[in-house]
């Protein structure tokens, strides 16, 4: 699904921060993401978005090499992923219900189409009381799971989330944990970058640590840090 | 592309422009600036193109004609002149009407005409108006080759001189009109870039859900045409009173060339509405493209 081969990335101003990263995510796995920061786990993500070009080898999503891909075709490949950041991302004068129909309407769905969809990932993150709220009205649990809502309505394959719980106090952080885990069983490969020891810990899931540039350690059923 | 597409587009484009009021009117009063220049050469040019037409209808040929020819002669030979290419009328004025049109013309002075004791030293003349100024010279040659003409007179230096200062002025209001533009579009582009800074946050959405470039750009787009027909509206409206008003006063305080040559309201009016609404949508969706450029490069 996700695959990194032989992937290097230095910036023009000559840092490098990933160094021959080799990385197979194989469709329908829940992946975490560690490492100090700095590390490189959001400018993996980057890379995965297309936001930045790698400085060597390749990176295929889906069977295709998207460093081939030309500018035109990037929007087209984002549309096959979702990605939840750490700020959430949501814009104030939209409501809620708005600010999902929004990512469905400048991908040119069909309106019939987005009063179907929009709906059901509300309930999926169990915000239907709350659409014709705006963000400013939540808490921040409560504006990550709208946002992991804006994410899935396009039905991706592939869900991003950089630090999803950055922001948010243990309790909403496992309610959006509960929505990830769900998601993920349905199908949808889940690759999480996090500082969330706590979390990466009880999950005991596939965690893929990131240091100095190279992928230092890869665990099936790992925990956040290594000794334990 | 698609009429929800559209309806998007102009939604947000809208909404933008409801929610930036204080931009939006600064974008406005911008536009409205720069098209009130480029209206005021504008409205020079047209004058002085109407001027010097109106000009350069009123410049006539005189053939005298040799002494004593008869009524038969005079007719063929007008019908000759009337045929070269470049000629739109011939008018013949015989000695006596002549005579009788300089007593006219002097008025007061016409005594100094006893002097001649009846007799009548003006020529038999062919009154030749022309289809093209331009062409002046060559005509006078043509006429001036038929037997039993005398001699051709036309103003000459004068034509010249109002054929080179049309073109000069033309020219130099065209040039103008271009850097107006230039000048406009930049403006604008600086104007809407802050509302595409102040909007940074959801293109940063639209891109990362996967809307293409064109897409981010629509309702930028939109937005920018609507300051820049709002703009060209307005323009038109001060520009249309103003004129009407000058040239009123015009009119009051000078009579003769300038009044004949200033345009009627009406005529320009049109002209006027068409131009600076063309330019200010224009302008407005350059200026957009422009302005959305670095930020759409994610
Ligand atoms: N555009 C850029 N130009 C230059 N250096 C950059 C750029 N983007 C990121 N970096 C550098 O790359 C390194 C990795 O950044 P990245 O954001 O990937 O770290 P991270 O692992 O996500 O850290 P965190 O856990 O703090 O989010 C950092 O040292 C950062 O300074
Ligand atoms: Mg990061």
């Amino acid at each position: 699904m996700i695959e990194f081969v032989n992937v290097g990335k230095t910036f023009p101003d000559g840092q490098q921060v990933l160094n021959n990263i080799n990385l197979y995510i194989e469709r329908g796995e829940f992946v975490f993401l560690v490492g100090s920061s700095g590390a490189g786990k959001s400018t993996m993500i980057k890379l995965i978005l297309k936001e930045t070009e790698p400085s060597a080898g390749k990176i295929i999503i889906d069977n295709k090499d998207i460093t081939k891909y030309r500018r035109r075709d990037i929007p087209y490949l984002r549309r096959s992923i979702g990605v939840v950041f750490q700020d959430f991302r949501l814009l104030h004068e939209k409501t809620v219900y708005e600010n999902i129909a929004f990512a469905m309407e400048v991908i040119e769905a069909p309106p019939k189409e987005i009063r179907r969809q929009v709906p059901m990932v509300l309930s999926m993150v169990g915000l239907s009381k709350k659409a014709s709220l705006y963000p400013q009205q939540l808490s921040g649990g409560e504006q990550q799971r709208v946002s992991l809502a804006r994410a899935m309505v396009n039905g991706p394959s592939i869900l991003i989330a950089d630090e999803p719980t950055g922001n948010l106090d243990p309790d909403m952080s496992w309610d959006i944990m509960k929505i990830l885990t769900e998601i993920n069983q349905r199908g949808t490969t889940i690759l999480m970058a996090t500082h969330d020891s706590e979390i990466v810990n009880k999950m005991k899931k596939r965690v893929v640590a990131i240091e100095n540039g190279t992928i230092s350690r890869d665990e099936k059923r790992g925990g956040y840090c290594c000794e334990t | 592309m698609k009429l929800r597409t559209s309806k998007f587009f102009f939604r947000e484009g809208f909404r933008s422009l409801r929610r930036n009021k204080t931009m939006s009117a600064a974008s406005i009063t911008s536009v409205i600036a720069s098209l009130l220049v480029i209206g005021i050469f504008y409205l020079i040019m047209l004058n002085i193109d109407y001027a010097a037409t109106v000009l350069e209808s009123q410049i006539e040929m005189r053939a005298y004609l040799t002494e004593g020819l008869s009524d038969n002669i005079i007719k063929s030979i007008s019908q000759e002149v009337d045929a070269i290419s470049g000629v739109k009328d011939v008018l013949f004025v015989s000695k006596a009407e002549a005579l009788k049109q300089l007593e006219k013309d002097w008025g007061d002075n016409a005594y100094l005409l006893e002097g001649l004791d009846g007799e009548n030293p003006l020529p038999d003349t062919l009154v030749i108006t022309l289809e093209d100024p331009n062409k002046a010279s060559g005509v006078a040659l043509a006429v001036s080759s038929i037997s039993n003409i005398d001699k051709v007179l036309y103003g000459k230096d004068e034509l010249a001189k109002l054929l080179k200062a049309t073109y000069i002025i033309r020219m130099s209001s065209l040039v103008i009109i271009l850097i107006l533009l230039f000048i406009s579009v930049f403006i604008i582009a600086n104007t809407i870039k802050l509302t595409v800074y102040a909007r940074r946050r959801e293109i940063g959405i639209m891109k990362f859900v996967g809307a293409t470039d064109w897409f981010v750009r629509g309702p930028f787009v939109i937005e920018g045409i609507l300051l820049g027909l709002l703009g060209g509206l307005i323009a038109t409206t001060i520009l249309g009173f103003g004129y009407h008003y000058c040239a009123g006063l015009i009119r009051q305080q000078m009579v003769g060339f300038m009044s004949i040559a200033l345009m009627p309201f009406g005529e320009i009016i049109v002209s006027l509405l068409g131009l600076l609404t063309l330019v200010g949508i224009v302008i407005g969706a350059v200026g957009s493209l422009i302005s959305v450029r670095r930020f759409i490069k994610v």
